[in-house]
């Protein structure tokens, strides 16, 4: 048999509660889950009981990557964070976070595809893997020491390549809200205090082997070139954000933002942008400045470059050097991150004196990272600082809070938008200090639980955001009308799919994205302009099925679902079109394993069906429909009275959800009463073993 | 290789670099280069209209090769490998006619996508108007009949946004300018 690529062919398991390392073989025993979110979703189904709690030792936390992490593919840094999660509320459920960084790639080198921890340790731990040697070391040294520190001491003990996924204090106190870091910037949220449950520290990994590729290698690199021919910029927007000479089109709200006299004016020398035509593939990583997307044009003078992920020419987090806020606030000087990372606090601030844009919220911003980064808090898409401002400005903080520990706080800074304020609430909310940081600690669901507050008020409130299980929704109603709304009840966190928002935010005109979806989804009708919402068709249930299993190929393969899928294209010559044959074209030359889109599609709805089976077999309903596929009021209102169907509203119609959920569940073949799965669909794609425990417990349709 | 074929080789080369950089090419930018490399004598009346007949003939032959009139008549010529319709429309008019220009850039955006545009682009390259030469086309377009349709709208945050009354509603436009300046970047 021809050696199979891709995989580096084992998984590590440690026990921490025993000290035993063991491996088991990938392609035996998660060939059919692929890697990532698969592997994750598997060993919890096989291994984890329902009732099970996130912080209980039987609960596993599972890091996996894909057959093409390590590998030449663009795109192909994350790796998959797989438990119980801490913030879904009012039961814990399954679910996942993705990190970027460097860790999948290294992780592969040393020969691993995932690690799967379980158990508890006696004392803090943290785990080295350099090769084939696998450690589990003592980091009761390290122990209350932030991100940064605890990267640095043990990058010191095994080397300046090694990647350390590490947690701060925030995990180490169990706070819910909080993160596992790798690379500086790179988190997964939500995971941290599983870790620190677990009195596991950090991982620190670093391999000196390589990925093997089984198809033929001048295939593999017109195939990767292919790849970065059709990237655009972050998000994968592939219009410029002002026009250039090259483009057609173009969008002012583009992340492309390259642009000639826009330059990295923070580097030395200042480095120019430029017109970055397409064709350049040279050029790519000069495409997004996602600080200058946040931040405005201001944000140029502080940029010194992007930087990302192994393998991804985008370079999503912007790096920037703002001396000023380094010397008012004894932060370094330098600080990287994107979206809710860079923002994280912004956020918290309702104004600035100068706005949202101005030299302040920049200072906000590098507080936040540094703070958030080190203390490793997690900002659960920025509902952390959503809840903050509702519940400061309704005086709900006022009211909860012990006079004494309510004046602790400078709240004449927070409302002069002081970012200096953030060093009076982010400790506290990673050490559990007072009543305040505890709280904001827990996740929405158990902060409202804890202040006797309704989940029906926040699910009213649109200002919000708030979805359900705890937490916010994540590219919903508001940019992707009906398929946004089927995306965001699926999951048990935000849902992290950008399959669909991808598509429709990627700046071309919609005559061209009505062609392309109609090549797609059969349809023109799977998409509409933002605001200007048409009614439930079949295109918008496919494009919802499409985006689910696309967001789960990726997750598997460890390619970034933050960048594709790469079904558009900036390129004129091929009309736009992207290939959306891509990750199947990739996985075949990098496997050996032949596979079409359809076949690889199979088994990221396999994989997808498991995460459903799970979270049907831990909440012990097959009700789905009503009791998790739940929308939130908001949707279905317009504040200024609009109704829905008519231009300028987001707000959607409750019979037509309702159809909408039918069609979905009907492209999904599930149960349309109850939003199962059906007996046939498991068997379809080879869960037998899942019917019989779900028939055992009478959780079949 | 013969004089005519090198000719027409040196005027595709001419133009395509000059596309790359995102420039349009004048004929007499065309034959100042020949003549500097020796392939034209410009006093030369025939020579002149041997250019013409060159210049025509590398049109032909160059599918990439373009050609766009301005107002007055004049042909400017662009490669369409590295520099689009799109990007030769909005050189000439900002030359010929800023206060059009932005009203057409309103209207096409406002048509296709469709979407109102924040007044900031303008300042952009290669709009590159200034302050003065904004705010004196929003004057002239409030004053004069033909720009009836371009309307502005302000965000939530201050940044203002025209669209055209012929393409979007004026709710409609609000909304997706609110969108595009506050909510995408309060949705990443």
């Amino acid at each position: 048999m021809a050696k199979i690529g891709g995989w580096a062919g084992k998984v590590l398991r440690v026990d921490l509660s025993t000290g035993r390392i063991s491996t088991e073989n990938t392609i035996e025993k998660y060939k059919d889950y692929l890697g990532g979110t698969g592997i994750g979703y598997k060993v919890l189904w096989d291994e984890v009981p329902t009732g099970t709690k996130p912080f209980d030792p039987a609960n596993k936390i599972i890091f996996a990557v894909g057959p093409l992490a390590g590998t030449g593919a663009p795109c192909n840094g994350r790796t998959a964070v797989t438990t119980l999660w801490p913030t879904c509320w009012p039961k814990p459920l399954v679910a996942s976070g993705h990190m970027g960084g460097n860790f999948a790639a290294e992780l592969k080198y040393a020969g691993y595809d995932g690690i799967i921890i379980e158990g508890k340790a006696d004392h803090p731990v943290w785990l080295s893997i350099v090769d084939g040697q696998v450690q589990i070391k003592d980091a009761r040294p390290l122990w209350g020491q932030g991100i940064r520190r605890t990267t640095v001491e043990i990058a010191q003990q095994m080397g300046p390549e090694a990647s350390v996924a590490a947690i701060g204090q925030a995990g180490e106190n169990l706070v819910p809200m909080s993160v596992v870091m790798n690379s500086y910037s790179h988190s997964a949220g939500g995971v941290g205090a599983v870790m620190g449950s677990k009195n596991l520290k950090a991982i620190g990994v670093h391999g000196t082997g390589s990925v093997y590729i089984a198809g033929n290698k001048v295939e593999w690199e017109k195939l990767i070139k292919l790849h970065l021919s059709i990237l655009g910029a972050n998000n994968q927007h592939v219009v410029p954000n002002t026009p250039q000479p090259w483009a057609e089109y173009y969008n002012a709200s583009s992340r492309w933002r390259a642009s000639r006299g826009r330059r990295w004016e923070a580097s030395s020398p200042a480095i120019e942008t430029g017109i970055c035509n397409p064709h350049d593939l040279n050029r790519i990583a000069y495409r997004t400045n996602n600080a200058a997307f946040y931040l405005g044009d201001g944000a140029w003078k502080y940029t010194v470059r992007g930087n990302g992920c192994t393998g991804c020419p985008i370079r999503c987090h912007t790096m920037i050097k703002v001396p000023r806020a380094a010397a008012k606030y004894g932060i370094p000087e330098v600080g990287q991150n994107t979206c809710g990372g860079l923002n994280f606090g912004r956020a918290f601030f309702k104004t600035f004196p100068d706005g949202l844009r101005g030299e302040t919220a920049i200072e906000a911003c590098m507080v936040g990272m540094h703070m958030s980064d080190d203390y490793g808090i997690w900002c659960n898409y920025s509902q952390l600082q959503r809840d903050f401002q509702k519940l400061y400005y309704e005086g709900i903080i006022k009211s909860k809070l012990e006079e004494k520990e309510f004046k602790s706080y400078s709240w004449d800074k927070y409302e002069k938008g002081d970012p200096s304020f953030l060093f009076e609430l982010l400790p506290r909310i990673a050490l559990k200090e007072g009543e305040l940081g505890t709280a904001l600690g827990l996740g929405t669901g158990s902060l409202l639980e804890r202040w006797f507050l309704s989940e029906e008020d926040w699910k009213k409130d649109h200002g919000l955001n708030y979805w359900k299980l705890g937490h916010p929704k994540h590219h919903a109603s508001e940019e992707v009308g009906q398929c946004g709304v089927i995306i965001n009840t699926q999951y048990n966190r935000d849902p992290q799919c950008h399959s669909h928002v991808n598509f429709t935010r990627n700046g071309l005109p919609l005559e061209i994205q009505k062609r392309l979806a109609a090549e797609i989804w059969g349809t023109p009708d799977a998409v509409d302009t933002v605001g200007a919402y048409t009614p439930m068709n079949i295109g918008k249930a496919r494009m919802a099925k499409w985006s689910l299993l696309r967001k789960e190929l990726h997750d598997s393969l460890s390619l970034c679902n933050w960048m594709g899928p790469w079904v558009a294209s900036p390129l004129k010559e091929r009309g736009y079109r992207g290939d959306d044959s891509i990750e199947s074209m990739l996985y075949s030359l990098a496997t050996g394993d032949k596979k079409s889109r359809h076949e690889l599609d199979q088994i990221a709805e396999r994989i997808f069906l498991l995460h459903r089976a799970l979270t049907i077999r831990d909440m012990g309903t097959k009700e789905m429909r009503t009791q998790h596929d739940s929308i939130p009021e908001w949707v279905f209102k317009d504040a200024s009275g609009k109704t829905p169907f008519t231009k300028g509203t987001i707000c959607m119609d409750k019979d037509d959800i309702e159809m909408t959920m039918d069609m979905y569940y009907e492209v999904m073949d599930w149960d349309k009463k109850t939003g199962a799965p059906t007996t046939a669909t498991y068997e379809k794609l080879g869960l037998g073993k899942v019917v019989e425990e779900l028939s055992k417990k009478g959780l079949l349709p | 290789m013969e004089q005519h074929e090198a000719i027409g080789l040196a005027i595709a080369k001419i133009v395509r670099e000059r596309s790359k950089i995102g420039q349009l090419t004048l004929p007499e930018e065309i034959l100042t280069e020949l003549t500097g490399q020796n392939l034209m004598k410009s006093e030369n009346s025939d020579q002149k209209s041997q250019f013409g007949d060159a210049l025509k003939q590398a049109i032909e032959k160059n599918e990439d090769l373009r050609e766009i009139s301005g107002r007055d008549g004049t042909l400017r010529y662009y490669s369409a490998q590295s520099l689009s319709e799109t990007y030769a429309r909005i050189l000439i008019q900002r030359q010929e006619n800023p206060l059009l220009l932005m009203a057409e850039i309103v209207r096409e955006n406002s048509a296709i996508y469709p979407r109102p545009v924040p007044l900031d682009i303008f300042r952009e390259s290669p709009f590159d108007l200034t302050e003065e030469e904004i705010l004196d086309c929003l004057k002239e377009m409030a004053q004069q009949k033909e720009y009836q349709d371009i309307a502005q709208t302000m965000t939530s945050i201050g940044t203002l946004f025209l669209y055209s009354t012929e393409h979007l509603d004026s709710d409609y436009a609000s909304s997706l300018a609110e969108w595009l300046d506050v909510g995408q970047s309060n949705n990443p």
